[in-house]
């Protein structure tokens, strides 16, 4: 198999590398849509990180766009072209790394790095040789190179899986949870890895479960629920839009607070309840937590205006203020809330 | 399809056929494969030979000995044991995760399925050659040689590959378990096997199963090899040769059927 040159490599960067139009998935007549028509885009050189809880869709999302599962409906352009209509094309220019585990059992790792390759259309038996130790050498698995694939470890084996990958070119890589499993640095050394080759052209594809991943690797994040996208911006946007409510504030007092105090802060917080009626900022949830005897945590939705009037009530009280920190949430907490929030409209339904 | 697509196509089939022969295919199997029939062959013929005594055993006109008889049958019966590598290969496939990222990869199920019956005709002609040179001492005798015969015998063994691989292969995808496949696969093959020609001739048996070894491809396989290496090419076998084509087409139809259709 030729690495065919009808794809070129170079594009428009405002060009889309995956369109997806109104895709729907339901796994038999009579069965439930697990993708309930959803569209988003991707644009070419950037990684989109496609998250959401378990049995959301990720999977049956990835497996239809590498034609592995065919849509119920819906419209899907890889590279600009129709991926029912030039299938075997559009495949010969993308890598992926499934959730679950693949390997040839009967082989040592080098030789099944060899072999993939050789599959892949490396017919060059030094140039394959040469990208095999360079692999090897990336991905920290020359200790192994001789132990043979079943007779690895689960995170050994997730290593080979995902370095097995980088054996051949590509434009396009789906990766399904692929840092599972994976020790600290080896999850860092392949994030890395992919960031590289993103800078160079690569689109990358990614689901994961885990938010600084998302944070620090993607372009754009696709939030998915029962089979609808229920978000979708950049890792900062998702941030400002989902975030400025659920800023949150820790005072530390020079002393121990006393009841009454206390629940004045509290009425302060009460009131503060409702800011908006903007649905979106529905998501927060306004709280006061104590921590410890002299110091409290506050989340609220207009933080600016919690704080001056706790400002203004601090010195009344013969109160004095040691410290004051202000808490982004992480994307994470934003995750929880906006997943949480899509739950209960879905309880309540 | 263009040239290209052509050529694309068939490169595909060979890289998975090396695939199989060189990393699916466990190499406990192979040597099975050879020593299974030198066992049966020289313990069973010579066993049997004692019971039976010296009369002959007819194929067409001549009268060739038991052992001789059963080497050849043996050829056949080899083929349709190794076919059962297809299913485990698949199985294997399928539980390593292969079969979903070779899928993912430039090849579709189309190439999957021929790959494997390549691989089992490949498997089948090397073993049936084993057979021939391991046991040439017994058919050293009747064997008559010549290019029109072998091709019967070729052909046998190749649209046996592809009917019992194509068999293996629609099991397989029919089957929620390899437990539940290994259970019915090994009954069926004990089936094929003793309802044929592999180890007695149909001649001489009660209408009903004589007959009944007419609905079985492996009779065929046999039959054909048999008429192959003994130069004894009549109007019936190439009958056989008609039935045996007919079989092989449609299974290999009904399989590739069944796995484009299978779920992943
Ligand atoms: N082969 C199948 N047959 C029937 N239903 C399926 C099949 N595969 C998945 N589903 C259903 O489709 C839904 C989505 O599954 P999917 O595997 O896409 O989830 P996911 O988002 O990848 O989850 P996870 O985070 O656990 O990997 C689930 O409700 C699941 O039960
Ligand atoms: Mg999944």
């Amino acid at each position: 198999m030729k690495t065919s040159q009808d794809i070129p490599l170079t594009y428009n960067e405002n060009e889309n590398c995956i369109k997806v139009t109104n895709l729907k998935k339901q796994y038999g007549k009579g069965k439930p849509l697990v993708i309930n028509g959803i569209s988003f885009a991707v644009k070419y050189g950037t990684v989109f990180g496609f998250l959401g809880p378990n049995g959301a869709g990720k999977t049956t999302t990835l497996k239809i766009l590498t034609s592995l599962l065919n849509p119920t409906s819906g419209d899907i352009t890889i590279f600009g072209k129709d991926l029912f209509k030039k299938q075997s094309e559009i495949k010969r220019k993308i890598g992926v790394v499934s959730q679950n585990p693949s390997f040839e059992a009967n082989l040592k790792v080098e030789r099944s790095l060899d072999l993939y390759g050789l599959l892949w259309g490396l017919n060059d038996r030094k140039a394959r040789k040469d990208k095999v130790k360079e692999i090897l050498k990336t991905f920290d698995l020359e200790s192994i190179k001789n132990s043979k694939n079943d007779e690895l470890s689960i995170g050994q084996r997730r290593r080979v899986q995902l370095a097995r990958e980088f054996m051949h070119d590509m434009n396009l890589l789906f990766l399904d949870e692929p840092t599972v499993g994976l020790d600290p640095s080896a999850r860092r050394m392949l994030l890395d890895h992919i960031k590289k080759h993103v800078k160079s052209g690569l689109t990358v594809f990614f689901t994961t479960h885990i938010m600084e991943e998302a944070e620090y690797l993607c372009d754009e994040i696709a939030i998915i629920d029962n089979g609808k996208i229920i978000a979708f911006d950049t890792p900062i946007g998702l941030k400002q839009r989902y975030g400025r409510m659920n800023k949150s504030i820790e005072i530390t007092f020079k002393d121990n607070l006393n009841e009454p105090f206390v629940n004045i802060l509290k009425d302060i917080v009460k009131e503060n309840k409702k800011v908006s009626d903007d649905d979106e900022l529905n998501y927060t949830y306004p709280e006061i937590t104590l921590k410890g005897g002299n110091a409290i945590k506050i989340k609220v939705n207009d933080i600016e205006k919690v704080i001056s009037e706790i400002f203004l009530i601090v010195p009344k009280n013969g109160m004095e203020i040691e410290n004051i920190s202000v808490n982004s949430p992480s994307l994470e907490e934003i995750f929880l809330s906006i997943v949480g929030n899509s739950k209960d409209n879905f309880n309540k339904r | 399809m263009k040239f290209t697509d052509k050529y694309v196509f068939v490169s595909g089939i060979l890289l998975l056929l090396y695939r199989n022969l060189f990393a699916a295919i466990d190499k406990m199997f192979f040597i099975w494969q050879i020593l299974f029939p030198v066992f049966q062959i020289y313990i069973m013929g010579y066993a049997y030979s004692a019971l039976i005594g010296d009369q002959g055993i007819n194929i067409g006109t001549s009268s060739i000995s038991y052992v001789a008889f059963l080497t050849t049958g043996m050829m056949g019966f080899n083929v349709m044991q190794g076919s059962q590598i297809a299913g485990t290969i698949f199985w294997n496939d399928r539980k390593n995760g292969m079969f979903h990222q070779i899928l993912a990869m430039p090849f579709n199920k189309i190439q999957y399925v021929i790959a494997n019956l390549v691989t089992l005709i490949v498997i089948g002609l090397t073993s049936a050659t084993a057979i021939i040179l391991i046991g040439l001492p017994t058919i050293f005798q009747d064997m008559n040689i010549t290019v029109w015969g072998i091709s019967y015998t070729i052909f046998a063994l190749v649209a046996g590959s592809i009917f019992f691989g194509s068999f293996t292969i629609i099991l397989s995808t029919k089957m929620k378990s390899s437990e539940t496949y290994n259970v019915f696969s090994n009954g069926l093959f004990i089936f094929f096997i003793f309802v044929s020609s592999v180890f007695y001739p149909a001649e001489g048996l009660p209408q009903p199963l004589s007959a009944a070894f007419y609905f079985n491809p492996l009779t065929y396989i046999a039959d054909i090899t048999r008429a192959g290496i003994f130069s004894h090419i009549d109007a019936f076998t190439n009958l056989e040769v008609l039935a045996l084509t007919l079989f092989s087409v449609g299974a290999f139809v009904i399989a590739t059927r069944a796995m484009v259709k299978l779920q992943i």
